[in-house]
């Protein structure tokens, strides 16, 4: 078996996996825990994009 | 002057929850009771780790050689065997992949990397809630 995912997917899952241990050791409480979890996939999600565009436009 | 002197906590206090937090991921939290924490890393952790296998990452060897060399391939054998029992089950069952062209494989080896580095946060979180500084 063999994953042939985009860079898109595999950035996706990296965040998302990434995102559940910071959330899960970065702080104390569940509630916290969750917030910052969602906080960190979301500012992954915004490189991913923001980075994209930035370097399609690089590419003139 | 006072001096402040800092002092280690007891070994027998977290020796237990860092080596099974190292053998297998979340394994500490398991050991400390914190069900759900350890099965979130557990998941989180392995699912990267399997991720990595299915693309076909490649695992590191300690080559030692100039200095990029020695620093990448010693960096990246210490973060997948970071993965604890995961790598050498892996390993054991004859996993191995030569250095693929192809972007998927090299996502695939960081996926490894970084479920190994994922996996050392998770047992430096252990030890923090063994010695009573964490929750």
């Amino acid at each position: 078996m063999y994953l042939n995912l985009s860079h898109l997917q595999a950035a996706l899952l990296f965040a998302l996996f990434t995102s559940i241990v910071l959330g899960v050791i970065g702080r104390n409480t569940d509630r916290e825990r969750m917030q910052y979890g969602l906080y960190v996939f979301g500012y992954f999600m915004l490189a991913v994009v923001g980075l994209g565009w930035l370097m399609y436009f690089g590419h003139g | 002057m006072k001096q402040t002197k800092s002092s280690i906590p007891p070994v027998g206090q977290w020796a237990a929850p860092v080596v099974l937090g190292w053998l297998l991921p979340g394994g500490g939290h398991f050991y400390l009771r914190k069900w759900n924490r350890g099965a979130l890393l557990l998941g989180a952790i392995a699912g990267m780790f399997v991720f990595g296998l299915l693309m076909r990452g490649r695992m590191f060897e300690p080559i030692s050689g100039d200095l990029f060399t020695t620093v990448v391939n010693w960096g990246g054998y210490i973060g997948d065997v970071a993965t604890g029992a995961l790598y050498f089950l892996a390993s054991w069952l004859g996993y191995e992949q030569p250095q693929l062209a192809s972007a998927v494989a090299d996502y695939g080896t960081k996926f490894l990397v970084c479920a190994g580095l994922l996996n050392i946060l998770a047992v430096i979180d252990a030890y923090e809630i063994a010695v009573g500084e964490k929750p």
